[in-house]
């Protein structure tokens, strides 16, 4: 049932649902992409590449670990944390997401520039995970950011003190959501 | 009375309106002071990544005591009684040829050689004289590496034992002893370790070979080959026998994967 139809008038579109599920879904193309580079690196499958050998030279190449953890892993591990945020629905949770993302982002910038400045490489799938770390810390400083806009004003006091008003307020309320 | 009862909730309206502001006011300040901790929190894991990545690989090459005897003697057990040509390994006349495009510093190519099904090919398959294996030089992680002028020198090294047909346990021994592809430590006194470990090689006949111009121009050829069949990272393995030509699609073969790609040639 929507928001809409619970109170009889149109109810604005949420912008915090919005935003979580293009999230969601962005960080499940990242899952997609993470786990098959880690499928290949564990299963010791070349990686399928459109540039010739680009992919296989980066993946081969010392910065595709952090500490003898492949990079792939770490990735997965951040979408993964990112889509759990998700379901945090509080302050932490928004900032939390966008902790993760921005931790991406920023090693994502750094594999980057090795790319095109060490190895000399470009493997799509760490362009299109970068991408998707980009656009992730993007949206999930805007949900930060607007959190507090989607906090609703708090009812005038004496005037909806009744219970029955309260607990209309609290349904409306929990129908945004 | 009823404008007085009106100004008195007028007045209620604008203290909770101020309230409202200043406890808005405090919200977005909270949140943007959250959102400074966490990007320095975000730059600290970032940098100390950057930092671990960087690092952690270093270790030293050159091995010594009894480590380096326990490497040799493996060496040994593995190549000796198989025939060498230069770069070649095993029966000239074997049916299938198993050509090993390699660049001595990389670390899939030492995970493959000792590790894979390299091995196992060497002693079974090569030793019986049904598979030799070609070593044609590629520049990979090397070239990636902090100075790609290492690439001919370690390799015409190797071909310089060649010619002395010890390729491949200056091969095998460069694998075993390599440094990080982080740092540059294809140095003279490596190599000259590296070469002082061999049995029975002539150390001053290889210094010599090593300075011949022919050796560097072979490993330029091998690479642009290479380039000219389609090879993009190392090791690339191509098997060729009376059926064909096969490629194993894993990056570190195993020993059964090498054995499905023979049956499929030969």
């Amino acid at each position: 049932m929507t928001a809409a139809a619970t109170n009889g008038v149109p109810a604005p579109a949420n912008p915090d649902r919005r935003l979580r599920i293009i999230i969601g879904v962005l960080c499940l193309i990242g899952i997609g992409v993470a786990g098959y580079l880690t499928y290949t690196h564990y299963e010791g499958i070349k990686v399928l590449c459109l540039s010739s050998g680009g992919c296989e030279t980066v993946q081969s190449s010392v910065y595709s670990k952090v500490a003898g953890l492949p990079v792939a892993v770490l990735g997965l591990a951040g979408y993964v944390g990112i889509l759990i945020t998700l379901a945090i629905r509080n302050d932490f949770g928004r900032v939390a997401g966008f902790g993760l993302a921005l931790i991406g982002f920023l090693f994502s910038l750094y594999l980057t520039y090795r790319e095109i400045f060490t190895i000399k490489a470009i493997c799509q799938w760490c362009v299109s995970s970068a991408v998707l770390m980009t656009i992730l810390t993007i949206l999930t400083a805007i949900r930060v950011l607007r959190a507090e806009s989607d906090v609703p004003a708090a009812p005038p006091a004496r005037h909806s003190s009744t219970r029955a008003e309260r607990r209309r307020i609290e349904r409306r309320q929990a129908a945004r959501r | 009375m009823a404008s007085r009862t009106k100004q008195k909730e007028e007045a209620r309206a604008r203290r909770l309106a101020e309230e409202q502001a200043r406890a808005e006011r405090a919200r977005r300040q909270q949140r943007i002071y959250m959102l400074g901790g966490v990007v320095l929190i975000a730059i600290v894991v970032v940098v100390a990544g950057i930092i671990i990545s960087t690092s952690g690989g270093s270790k030293p090459a050159l091995q010594t005591g009894t480590k380096a005897t326990a490497t040799g003697n493996a060496v040994n057990q593995l190549l000796t009684g198989i025939p060498q040509t230069g770069p070649v390994l095993g029966n000239p006349n074997a049916q299938v040829t198993m050509t090993y495009y390699g660049d001595l510093k990389c670390p899939v190519c030492q995970e493959f050689t000792l590790q894979g099904g390299f091995s196992q090919l060497v002693s079974s398959d090569v030793r019986a004289g049904k598979v030799k294996i070609s070593y044609a030089a590629f520049c990979t992680a090397t070239c990636n590496g902090p100075d790609p002028n290492e690439f001919p020198l370690q390799q015409a090294a190797a071909l310089a034992a060649g010619e002395q047909n010890k390729f491949w346990q200056f091969a095998e021994l460069f694998y075993h002893e390599q440094g990080s592809e982080e740092d540059a430590y294809v140095t003279e006194s490596y190599l000259d370790g590296l070469a002082r470990q061999i049995p029975g090689l002539n150390f001053s006949q290889w210094k010599s070979a090593r300075s011949n111009p022919n050796l560097t121009a072979e490993v330029t050829s091998q690479q642009n080959t290479g380039r000219q069949i389609g090879v993009s990272g190392t090791p690339t393995l191509i098997f060729r026998g009376p059926k064909g030509q096969a490629v194993p699609s894993s990056a570190v073969p195993t020993y059964a994967q090498l054995e499905q790609a023979i049956k499929q040639v030969s």
